[in-house]
């Protein structure tokens, strides 16, 4: 894969993705959503989280709470 | 989603650039620095600039954690990638990035299992799943991906995985502004904050820039409208002969950061005594490596590294591009020599560096109408 | 907006200069960018091939090669897993050298099918795809009249690989051409884009990500078939937006026929999970594969027409007018954001999603 015009890396442009909590797992992670897109987040730095939070994610951490 | 629709509200848009417009001094120049590669990304993508005054103008600062690493960790990394029975990963920019001689691409296509990851995670993953395998992350990014990097290897040193090294290079946020800062040449109004390395590191590590510089500072978020707002904010600062850092960005931001990445950055990397920068040259304690408790998950330790230091090419003009110097198209092998897909530096190789950027986006940011 | 000075204005007559200049083929080696749809690939074509057996209908560089009224295509498909959720590399096969049939005007007739199968692969795996060619070129109105397999050792191919050919007829209604686009003509896509690709990279698994995405492998011809109806000699060209995406699609008209394009982001549809996807994944669905979804340029005076018979085509509800063909500059194409700014679309330079088709 390459950087270029037609793709951006998330991970090092330092986007962040919003994503909703679906679910909490075991071992700090969350089943989170964007749009129907479902993948796992590391949630260690933003405490207990429930169904329905929205986070802010990069590169698979959730690094913040969306008020 | 609600969050992205509202901030990208056009009509929002147009309030904002009509009070921009009304706020600007005519006759006078304003250079706004935004240090941030997704800024950059969103300056370009959703066409900002258009919604800005002419006596208004953007720079865009080294934000960019793969623009700036030097050839040699590159080759480093390309070193440990040809080792018999490594897997070597790391995100997609960090694939073309040029090396002395060929790339990460260049190394898979010869035969390294090279593989594109989009975070430590999914490195971890491949480690797990190929116990007789050596798996190696090649991190990069600033201190908001660090965190990430640092989780992941507590997860691997808590589940005894043996066979995941990290090779490092993080780079943290202030160190490279105060070396920008302290450059004679530089001539810049004012700063757009990174909204993300922010949310770990809060917005106090910026207070320098007006404290020591004078330069006023506005952390903004990543939607169209949040970059708006900011450099309105900026401009009002410049106009009210304000100079302090606000944070935009507030919504997510908290001003002391995050205390528990914080945290797991103390315990699992130190900072290097120095780093070499692309462009920038050898700035003190602004790169991280893996602290003495994490040595076991260090890939520098575990492999054989040339660490050989290989100096840019001299025609690469990226270190006046980074510092806001010069603008692309005065770099003298712009376009020629060096493209998007032939790069020489590393400031055309990231869609965020400032070269390819203005390449593929920012040709038509100018006053062009479409016949 | 500050004027351009004059170093600047020499650097963009540089690049455009540059853009209009045949590739040169230079490369020492193949990497996977080249069989990404984008400028590698393109090298590679202008670049290699047409200097050494380039002829006047393979230098028209359309979907498939025209003679004698009958036109002729041939695909290869490589696709990583084989199969993923909406299809599987047998139903690409069939379908996606019958659209290349169709957005080159010609209603599709036969095919030919080549096998290269992986020593070990399992009979049922065959027996699958087997069964999805079968069932796919029934439902486009093809028949598979030669073919070859070849076998070879494990671990020298995924599964398999799938060559077809395919032959159609020019229908009598189409005068197609890639050099065909005016200025004032309209740019319709039809129907949602991004699917394919995404379905694809999501079924990998490499990723710890899930969404519901299907494949929207489809044949094309009834969408071609009611354009051909609607718009007649309006219709000025058709392409299937596979590799490379609709994006690539509109570049490589742009250059062939020397027009500008202005494409109005809102306006393209894309569904909210292959937009999720895309955004966590970094990358813009307008350069995702499709394997089911045709641009197609049409005089502005039976525009509406034509979006009118596109929409009433199997899996082409959502077809949309998107954007307008222009002037100036000619071979861009530009997108009208939804905030108000311009951006250009280029052609790809690296691979974001190898192994899709």
């Amino acid at each position: 894969m390459s950087c270029t015009a037609d793709t951006h890396c998330i991970t090092c442009s330092d986007e962040g993705v919003p994503m909703r909590v679906v679910t909490a797992l075991e071992d700090g992670l969350a089943r989170c959503e964007a749009d129907g897109a479902e993948s796992d987040v590391m949630i260690d730095l933003v405490g207990a989280v429930s169904p329905g939070d929205d986070l802010l994610v990069h590169a698979g951490v959730a690094l913040a709470r969306l008020a | 989603m609600k969050y992205v629709d509202e901030y990208r509200d056009a009509e929002l848009g147009r309030v904002l650039s009509g009070e921009i417009m009304a706020t600007v001094e005519p006759g006078r120049e304003y250079k706004i620095m935004e240090v941030c590669g997704g800024h950059t990304h969103t300056i370009y993508k959703y066409g900002v600039d258009d919604l800005l005054p002419a006596n208004v103008e953007l720079v865009h600062g080294p934000g960019c954690p793969v623009c700036v690493i030097p050839m040699g960790r590159v080759d480093d990394g390309i070193a440990v990638a040809h080792v018999p029975g490594v897997i070597f990963t790391c995100f997609g920019d960090m694939m073309r990035v040029p090396g002395g001689s060929g790339t990460l691409l260049d190394a898979k296509a010869q035969g390294a299992d090279v593989r594109m990851v989009y975070s430590p995670l999914d490195a971890l993953r491949i480690a797990r799943e190929n116990p007789d395998r050596e798996v190696v992350f090649f991190a990069v990014g600033f201190e908001t991906t660090a965190p990430s990097t640092a989780l992941t290897l507590k997860r691997a040193k808590a589940e005894g995985i043996s066979n995941f090294t990290c090779f490092s290079n993080h780079v943290t946020i202030v160190p490279p502004l105060r070396a920008l800062l302290e450059s004679p040449d530089l001539r810049l109004d004012g700063f757009i904050g990174p909204g993300h390395v922010s949310t770990v590191v809060g917005a106090r590590p910026f207070e320098f820039i007006p404290a020591d510089y004078g330069k006023p500072v506005v952390i903004s978020g990543f939607e169209p409208l949040d970059l708006l707002q900011s450099v309105y904010m900026v401009l009002r600062q410049l106009v009210e002969g304000r100079c302090e850092v606000e944070n935009q960005y507030a919504r997510v931001v908290p001003q002391d950061g995050n205390p528990a990445a914080l945290a797991v950055l103390e315990e699992v990397f130190e900072l290097r005594p120095h780093f070499e920068w692309r462009g920038l040259g050898f700035i003190s304690h602004s790169g991280l490596k893996l602290s003495e408790a994490y040595r076991d998950l260090d890939a520098e330790l575990r492999f054989e590294v040339p660490g050989v230091r290989v100096a840019d090419p001299k025609a690469c003009q990226c270190g006046e591009v980074l510092k806001g110097v010069i603008k692309p198209w005065e770099c003298k092998v712009f376009g020629t020599a060096c493209t998007p897909e032939r790069p020489i530096g590393t400031c055309m190789v990231s869609s965020e560096g400032a070269c390819a950027a203005y390449y593929n986006y920012g040709r038509f940011a100018r006053e062009r109408e479409v016949v | 907006m500050s004027e351009t000075t004059t170093r600047e204005s020499e650097a963009l007559a540089l690049i455009e200069r540059v853009r209009a200049r045949p590739a040169k083929f230079k490369d020492a080696q193949i990497t996977m960018a080249h069989g990404a749809g984008g400028k590698a690939t393109q090298t590679l074509v202008t670049g290699l091939f047409l200097p050494a057996f380039g002829g006047e209908a393979l230098r028209e560089l359309g979907d498939a090669g025209i003679v004698e009224g009958l036109a002729l295509t041939t695909d290869s498909f490589v696709v990583k897993p084989i199969r993923f959720p909406g299809g599987s590399i047998g139903e690409l096969a069939v379908n996606g050298t019958v659209n290349d049939l169709a957005v080159a005007g010609a209603r599709p007739l036969v095919l030919t099918l080549s096998f290269v199968l992986e020593e070990g692969l399992s009979a049922d795996d065959l027996r699958a795809e087997v069964e999805a060619i079968a069932a796919a070129a029934a439902a486009a109105g093809v028949e598979i009249v030669a073919g070859d397999t070849k076998v070879v050792e494990r671990g020298r191919c995924d599964s398999m690989y799938v060559t077809t050919t395919g032959l159609g007829k020019l229908d009598p209604r189409a005068s197609l051409s890639t050099g065909a686009l005016e200025p004032g003509d309209r740019i319709l896509v039809s129907g949602t884009i991004g699917e394919h690709g995404t379905a694809v990279m999501l079924a990998r698994g490499e990723f710890e990500l899930e969404a519901p995405v299907e494949s929207d492998t489809r044949s094309l011809w009834p969408a071609v078939d009611a354009l051909l109806e609607a718009a007649g000699p309006s219709l000025r060209c058709l392409r299937d937006a596979t590799r490379g995406g609709v994006a690539s699609a509109l570049n490589e008209l742009a250059q062939a026929s020397a027009v500008a394009m202005v494409v109005r982001e809102a306006a393209v549809p894309v569904r909210p999970p292959v937009a999720g996807a895309c955004e966590i994944l970094g990358i813009d669905p307008m350069y995702v594969a499709n394997e089911g979804v045709l641009v197609a340029f049409v005089a502005p005076e039976a525009a509406d027409d034509a979006l009118a018979a596109l929409t009433s085509a199997p899996g082409c509800e959502a077809a949309a007018e998107i954007g307008e063909v222009k002037t100036d500059p000619p071979g861009m194409v530009l997108v009208e954001t939804a905030f108000g700014g311009r951006r250009v679309m280029d052609l790809l330079v690296g691979d974001p999603l190898p192994r899709i088709c």
